[in-house]
């Protein structure tokens, strides 16, 4: 056996059990089995013996009824017992490839694999693993073709394996985009969890956002244009009553936007002033989506939209999903409308620290003044730190915040903010979501991590929500490398392009191919739901029939010079009318040759090639030009 | 040796392949055609001793290969070696002795040696037996089974010749006559370099393949009964060999299995209907026809 057939089958084999390792699903002592996949290897590549029938065949049983009992206790998931089991196999089987057909079972294994593994992962490593497996399978297959031909030592592979892999990613990627969108992944069920996020249940607990300001997993990627102002308030939800230990939203009606063809339309914007963010928000465990104060419009493929009357956006969903959308914003605060009691609600403990606040904006008329006297108070008298003690029994975090140990976060900041505010008789309240981000220059984007998660204060000033953020700016955390810059916009494309193509980039892609030919001042409405199946199933096998057709083509042309040649001759006599088959031996298509006329040459011709194919001879320079010419000198007379 | 035995090209060529093989030759035909002068001649063209043994149906085990005699003078079972113990030895009319002085020469070709009372003595080499059969005598003859036909490595038919050779040949001398003149061409050491020498030439890796593809078809053709043995195999492969050999060169083109493949096969497969050799020989070449030839 070729040793790069061997080594493809290795290659095969790893790629398989690599798609599952990064997904991270699989438990970590299946990492063992894995690497038993190395004896096995490199038993097959020394050409080592194969183990007994009776080994591998008690093995299989013995991983069969342990897969059983995998599913059935171990982890108690079927799905990922399969994958476990495969890797399994793989193991045993490395020890046990005798013939084409067992390599072909590691294919077909790997296969399983890649496609359990999709389910399991939507990183960009698995995309690099599955390009290498579909070169991997392209190679080994054609390896096979010409292994069971006999005729793999003197065909050139390198280009049909080049060609058809180019063709098989150029077909699947084709199908990825026409194909319908199935929601929920093609095996139903995705594994992925969403990160666990602060502030945006409807019960935040104090305290809370202390544990993931250090945590620099990315939430957000948000591509913005239009002019927006430095820092970013990405507005999550808003919260108005605190018991003493977790704040509240005690108004819990939302309510439903009718979608008016792609977008959910909150009111009528300016649409040249409005600030639009294409926003690419991880699975997070929350149905809250984050957008720029005050939003007006919607995009995003989803049937509902809520919202609450304080501008919080919620798209019902599986916290697994990854989400695309766009979000125009207005430069412009909210108004503030309904009942404004439920913001003047007042601490527990509001004693001491109405008399502070009332200290504070003693002899001071406006609203604002008062508030921002009350955020200066806060920014410039007490100081920042993640670390805070527990209070004293009996006295509340705030309490303790503001007279005792002056240090705390942005809940600390924002919660005296809000309840300072309402001492002073101004409606205020809690909004959780994330601040600022950092630019990515190569992809002209904005990280938005855990860590920029914040709380801020809005309160209403003259009819109008205004926020304001006591909180003192902190040192800014040191930026990532220009590297990790680049692979981050790596995994933006990947989202963005392949995990995140959605129907309505189909849709975009079916107009953005039409618009050439269909020159009206609107663009008519593509159905794309209209595109019946048969149309797919045409495509399908379209593309199926220009596969089997260029590999068939490459069928002639992937012999050697020599053969190449000799093949030439052949198909120019057989044109003339010779009388050549596939039994014909080249001294018979000598003598067609001469039979048609063409003298002695076919002779010398046939002797160079059966001295250069079956002699086992490399024909020189000259010889090689002498071949070339003879056959130059027969097709001519032939014409 | 064309001029002895004249427009039979490809039966003589046939027959120094096999030779050069290290084969025996089965010799099928009608009387009065050449087949004895055929094997004289080889053996006076190579130098070899030679040796006719004319088969009867009395003919013993030990008229072939010889028999122990009390020497009186040294006191001592004394070997006399029969006819066996020569270079080429032609078994005239095979088919007429009992099968086991048949059995008793088909050992000694596939050994190359013969025991005789707990000794064992070796054939000379080059050793060729060319045996002759006539098809049509039935009467008092003893069809050599299948299994011993597999020994031979070819089977080939001299025909009747064609009439301007014929007319040739019954003009001109007895070709007896022109025997004795023939000088040898050839030394029995060279035959045995150069039966050396066809060991080594080369078989292409696919050319095997389509060999084998060959001998596969022959058992799995309908109609035939009985396919091509292993040893069928191994001879039409050093056939094939000592053809490039004769050919004058150093590797096996198809040219080189394709030729002696129905010579080499025909008498080893056995059809369903019941057939002479050349209907089985037909066969084979059918099977040429549809195996592909490597590229």
């Amino acid at each position: 056996m070729p040793p790069l057939y061997k080594a493809m089958t290795a290659v095969l084999a790893f790629t398989g059990c690599i798609s599952l390792f990064i997904s991270g699903a699989l438990n970590p002592f299946m990492f063992i089995a894995g690497i038993g996949l190395i004896p096995g290897y490199y038993r097959l590549w020394k050409g080592m013996p194969h183990a007994s029938k009776w080994t591998i065949g008690g093995l299989s049983i013995a991983a069969l009824f342990f897969s059983i009992f995998d599913a059935l206790v171990i982890t108690g998931d079927v799905f990922i017992a399969v994958a476990h089991l495969t890797i399994v196999f793989h193991a045993i089987k490395s020890f046990d490839l005798k013939e084409p057909w067992d390599h072909l079972q590691v294919y077909f294994m790997s296969l399983l694999q890649l496609i359990i593994a999709s389910e399991l992962t939507r990183s960009i490593a698995f995309g690099v693993v599955f390009v290498l497996f579909l070169v991997a399978l392209v190679t080994a297959m054609v390896l096979s073709h010409f292994l069971k031909e006999g005729t793999l030592q003197r065909v050139r592979f390198k280009r049909p394996v080049v060609v058809i892999s180019l063709i098989t990613l150029l077909a699947t990627t084709l199908f990825f985009i026409s194909a319908p969108r199935i929601k929920g992944g093609l095996l139903g069920r995705s594994l992925t969890k969403g990160i666990k996020t602060v502030g945006f249940s409807e019960r935040v607990d104090f305290g809370s956002f202390g544990n993931v300001k250090l945590d620099p997993t990315i939430v957000m990627r948000v591509e913005l244009s239009g002019r927006a102002e430095w820092p970013f308030y990405w507005r999550g939800l808003t919260l108005n009553y605190f018991d003493g230990k977790s704040w509240q939203d005690t108004l819990e009606d939302k309510y439903e936007i009718q979608k008016k063809g792609e977008q959910f339309l909150l009111r009528p914007f300016p649409r040249d002033k409005a600030i639009i963010q294409r926003i690419f928000l991880e699975p997070i465990e929350s149905e809250v989506i984050f957008g720029l104060n005050n939003v007006t419009a919607v995009e995003i493929e989803s049937r509902t939209l809520l919202v609450d009357d304080a501008g919080a956006l919620f798209i019902p969903r599986k916290s697994s999903m990854r989400m695309s959308y766009t979000v125009y914003s207005i430069f412009e605060e909210q108004v503030a409308e309904g009942d404004l009691l439920r913001y003047l609600q007042l601490s527990p403990d509001a004693g001491r620290i109405s008399r502070l606040a009332e200290d504070i904006t003693k002899g001071i008329r406006t609203d604002t003044e008062k508030a921002v006297g009350i955020e200066d108070y806060l920014k410039t008298n007490y100081k920042y730190s993640l670390i805070t003690s527990s209070p004293p029994e009996g006295v509340s975090p705030i309490e303790n915040f503001l007279f005792n140990s002056k240090k705390g976060y942005c809940e600390h900041y924002a919660t005296s903010m809000v309840f300072m505010l309402r001492a002073v008789g101004i409606p205020a309240r809690i909004v959780t979501g994330f601040v600022g981000g950092e630019e990515n220059k190569y992809g002209g984007y904005i990280i938005v991590r855990q860590s920029n998660a914040h709380s801020w204060v809005e309160a209403v000033i003259d009819g109008r929500w205004k926020r304001f953020d006591p909180t003192p700016p902190v040192a800014s955390v040191e930026m990532p490398s220009l590297l990790a810059m680049y692979l981050d916009t790596l995994r933006l494309k990947w989202y963005r392009y392949v995990i995140g193509f959605s129907s309505i980039d189909q849709m975009r892609l079916i107009e953005f191919i039409y618009m050439p030919f269909v020159r009206m001042p609107q663009m008519p409405e593509v159905k794309v739901h209209g595109i019946e199946p048969a149309l797919y199933i045409i495509i399908f096998v379209a593309i199926t029939v220009l596969v089997v057709f260029i590999i068939k083509r490459l069928g002639h042309k992937r012999y050697d010079f020599v053969t190449a040649n000799y093949l030439k001759l052949r198909g120019a006599l057989e044109n003339r009318g010779a009388m050549i088959t596939a039994s014909s031996t080249p001294s018979d298509v000598a003598r067609e040759a001469m039979r048609l006329g063409i003298d002695g040459k076919a002779a010398e011709f046939i002797r160079l090639y059966e001295e250069a194919r079956f002699g086992g001879k490399k024909m020189d320079k000259e010889d090689m030009e002498m071949y070339r010419h003879l056959l130059r000198e027969m097709t001519k007379t032939s014409e | 040796m064309d001029l002895i035995i004249k427009g039979k090209g490809r039966a003589v060529k046939m027959a120094i392949v096999t030779l050069l093989g290290r084969g025996h030759l089965l010799i099928e035909d009608v009387p009065g055609v050449g087949k004895t002068t055929l094997a004289f001649t080889l053996a006076r063209a190579t130098n070899c001793s030679f040796q006719r043994v004319q088969f009867t149906s009395d003919l013993l085990p030990t008229d072939i290969i010889g028999v122990s005699i009390y020497n009186p003078e040294n006191r001592e079972f004394e070997f006399k070696p029969g006819p066996v113990f020569a270079n080429i030895v032609l078994a005239d009319e095979i088919n007429r002795t009992n099968p086991k002085t048949q059995s008793a020469l088909l050992q000694a070709m596939n050994e190359r040696r013969v025991s005789v009372e707990r000794k064992t003595y070796t054939l000379p080499e080059p050793f060729m037996v060319i045996a002759t059969q006539n098809p049509i005598e039935y009467q008092g003859t003893f069809p050599l089974p299948e299994s011993q036909l597999d020994r031979f490595m070819m089977h080939i038919k001299l025909g009747y010749p064609t009439p301007e050779y014929e007319k040739q040949a019954v003009l001109e001398q007895s070709s007896f006559e022109l025997l004795e003149h023939l000088e040898p061409v050839i030394t029995g050491e060279e035959i045995l370099r150069m039966q050396k020498e066809v060991d080594n030439v080369r078989v292409d890796e696919s050319l095997l393949d389509y060999l084998m593809a060959i001998i596969t078809e022959t058992r799995r053709n309908d109609r035939v009964r009985l396919g091509a043995s292993t040893r069928g195999a191994q001879f039409l492969l050093k056939a094939a060999k000592a053809n490039a050999y004769y050919e004058g060169r150093d590797y096996v083109v198809p040219d080189d299995i394709k030729e002696p493949a129905p010579l080499v096969l025909g008498h080893r497969i056995i059809l369903k209907a019941r057939t002479y050799i050349s209907d089985a020989e037909r066969v084979v070449e059918e099977i040429l026809e549809k195996i592909p030839v490597p590229v």
